[in-house]
């Protein structure tokens, strides 16, 4: 805005202004993916069971209040921690089967997107539910009656809304095994976007801003079930059908991944 | 759901009939209940609807009213779309321990799921055109869902009486004036137009997509479950359609268990089948209920109970 009382005093800028031109938002496609990966990769994990201090056996060791199993999941740029307390005693008396509770959070520096505030927002309550409705179906329940089971996620670090979810998917199921709760299987998760209808595995933030819709899916190998599967965005039947298959054969090779850093772990 | 604890005697007889094509009130698999549906009894609203599944006293029931208004908008915001904010609420009238936060669990389920569904291209909603004025203002559509009764298949009830609330809602038409002021930078003003025989539908509401939700129980899976049907329930999925069969969501709930992979694309390609049916009934639905109200005007309590 233009004022007609000249200040001297100060260095003037011209009368007419314009915006300066950004260059556009480079696809982040456009010569491959960023990190050169090919479009069915996942990034490389680095997974590490009992980081936290956990329960001793003995009860004397006035430990009572440490997590039963930890776990710790590194996916390229996402870093997941996950504590799990249990099997304890659950809330409600007089269930027949136990409970699956978790607690996922952001960490407020974790997200690029947004300063999280210190309050659960209802993204966190939801991913919440859904780790709940991915992880419960692998456990035994019924070998728990009257307990109650609960995980701690912490994202300390996120890179892709739907990729974090899957870490925190796959972060679960270690420390689970850390704490050593009877399972039928370990569930691996990961996750996909949609890219000029080709599926993307395992995307970046950067990568799932230009995506049309992105998909999850958790899965227990050797029990052959779908435990978890969600889709955000608009596909063609096929297109979905194509994805649950490229999902299913990924989680596969993320298992394989899994399984061996859960090996490691014993023999150390 | 809701806390209905089934005995294994009933578990079985309602296991041992979906895996056999039987259902306890006679329905098959794939069969809906009986929908009742009303638009525009909500004269406060810019657009609303009720729809029960299933018959009096043994239906699930949600009202969803649609509230618009326009929203200045503030730097980081989309530049030219408008915004859909979503809301379900589940009434403590509907059962017992949705009393105080008993329901919150519920509540961000479903309410993220309709987010999911409606905010976004997938929704079919044009949302550049609830965009008044770029970078100035918007329209915003509150979507406020209540959950009133609740006797299994809250989902799709609940996307029905959202589409047909959708449907019937008007917006207040807009005049945008530009004017250029003495830098020659033209400045955009707008009017509310104040009448209500002047009102415009919502653009691209007719490509809303349909729900189907479907009930894994035994080795089979049924839709449109009962109340008795969900608590023997080991996982649930659902899947929107879009009326050109795209699939616009999927979400799989439930603790107790997975789909097999085959099961699975099994389920997703009958989704694709049954919603082309679903479809068409909603159409007729709809319609038949534009016709009927009509007729009768005003709408008094008995018209707003009559149905229910």
């Amino acid at each position: 805005m233009a004022t007609n009382a000249m200040d001297r005093r100060r260095i003037n800028g011209p009368q007419r202004t314009v915006e300066p031109i950004y260059s556009k938002d480079t696809d982040p496609f456009a010569s491959g993916r960023k990190d050169s990966r090919s479009l069915d990769q996942v990034r490389p994990i680095y997974m590490k069971t009992g980081p936290l201090s956990t329960q001793a056996n003995d009860l004397s060791a006035s430990s009572a209040a440490a997590a039963s199993g930890s776990a710790f999941y590194e996916q390229g740029n996402i870093r997941v921690s996950c504590a799990v307390y249990g099997p304890r005693q659950g809330r409600k008396s007089n269930t027949r089967m136990g409970s699956f509770d978790c607690d996922f959070r952001y960490a407020p520096f974790s997200c690029s997107w947004k300063k999280r505030s210190h309050v659960r927002g209802a993204d966190e309550k939801e991913i919440s539910l859904m780790l709940e409705h991915a992880i419960a179906p692998a456990i035994r329940l019924d070998a728990y009656p009257k307990a109650c089971i609960d995980a701690f996620v912490t994202v300390i670090e996120s890179d892709g809304k739907s990729a974090t979810i899957a870490a925190a998917i796959n972060c679960i199921s270690a420390a689970l095994v850390d704490a050593g709760i009877e399972m039928y299987d370990s569930v691996a998760a990961c996750s996909m976007g949609l890219w000029e209808s080709q599926w993307v595995a395992d995307c970046s933030q950067a990568e799932e801003n230009v995506s049309s819709s992105t998909m999850i899916i958790a899965y227990m190998p050797s029990a052959d079930e779908v435990t978890y599967m969600l889709q955000h965005g608009k596909t063609s039947p096929d297109q979905t059908d194509q994805a649950v298959q490229t999902c299913i054969n990924m989680c596969t090779r993320v298992y394989a991944v899994l399984c061996r850093g859960l090996q490691a772990s014993i023999s150390e | 759901m809701t806390s209905l604890i089934l005995s294994p005697a009933e578990q079985d007889f309602i296991t041992r009939g979906v895996e056999g094509g039987f259902r306890a009130d006679g329905r098959g698999s794939l069969d809906r209940r009986q929908v009742t549906l009303r638009t525009n009894m909500i004269s406060q609203a810019n657009g609303s609807a009720r729809c029960r599944m299933g018959h009096l006293n043994v239906g699930t029931d949600v009202l969803v009213g649609i509230k618009a208004e326009v929203n200045t908008w503030t730097p980081g915001e989309p530049d030219n779309i408008g915004s859909i904010v979503c809301n379900v609420e589940c009434s403590p009238s509907a059962a017992q321990e949705f009393e105080g936060r008993g329901a919150d669990e519920l509540n961000i389920e479903l309410t993220q799921l309709l987010d999911r569904i409606l905010n976004g291209p997938q929704s079919g909603i044009c949302l550049e055109k609830l965009c008044i004025i770029p970078k100035q203002a918007y329209w915003v559509l509150h979507i406020d869902a209540l959950v009133l009764d609740v006797k299994g298949g809250i989902v799709d009830t609940l996307i029905w009486a959202t589409r047909a609330a959708l449907l019937s809602t008007k917006l207040p038409r807009v005049v945008v004036e530009s004017i250029e002021d003495e830098d020659g930078n033209l400045q955009s003003e707008f009017d509310v137009v104040d009448d209500a025989e002047d009102q415009i539908a919502v653009e691209g509401v007719n490509n809303l997509p349909l729900t189907v939700t479907f009930n894994q129980i035994g080795k089979r899976y049924v839709i449109d479950a009962s109340e008795q049907e969900e608590a023997a329930t080991q996982a649930r999925i659902t899947v929107a359609v879009s009326p050109s069969m795209d699939i616009c969501a999927v979400q799989k709930s439930g603790i107790l268990r997975g789909f097999s992979p085959s099961l699975l694309t099994e389920i997703l390609h009958t989704a694709c089948k049954i919603a082309r049916e679903e479809f068409s009934r909603f159409k007729d639905t709809f319609a038949a209920v534009l016709s009927n109200q009509s007729s009768n005007e005003a709408n008094t309590g008995s018209t707003f109970l009559g149905a229910f």
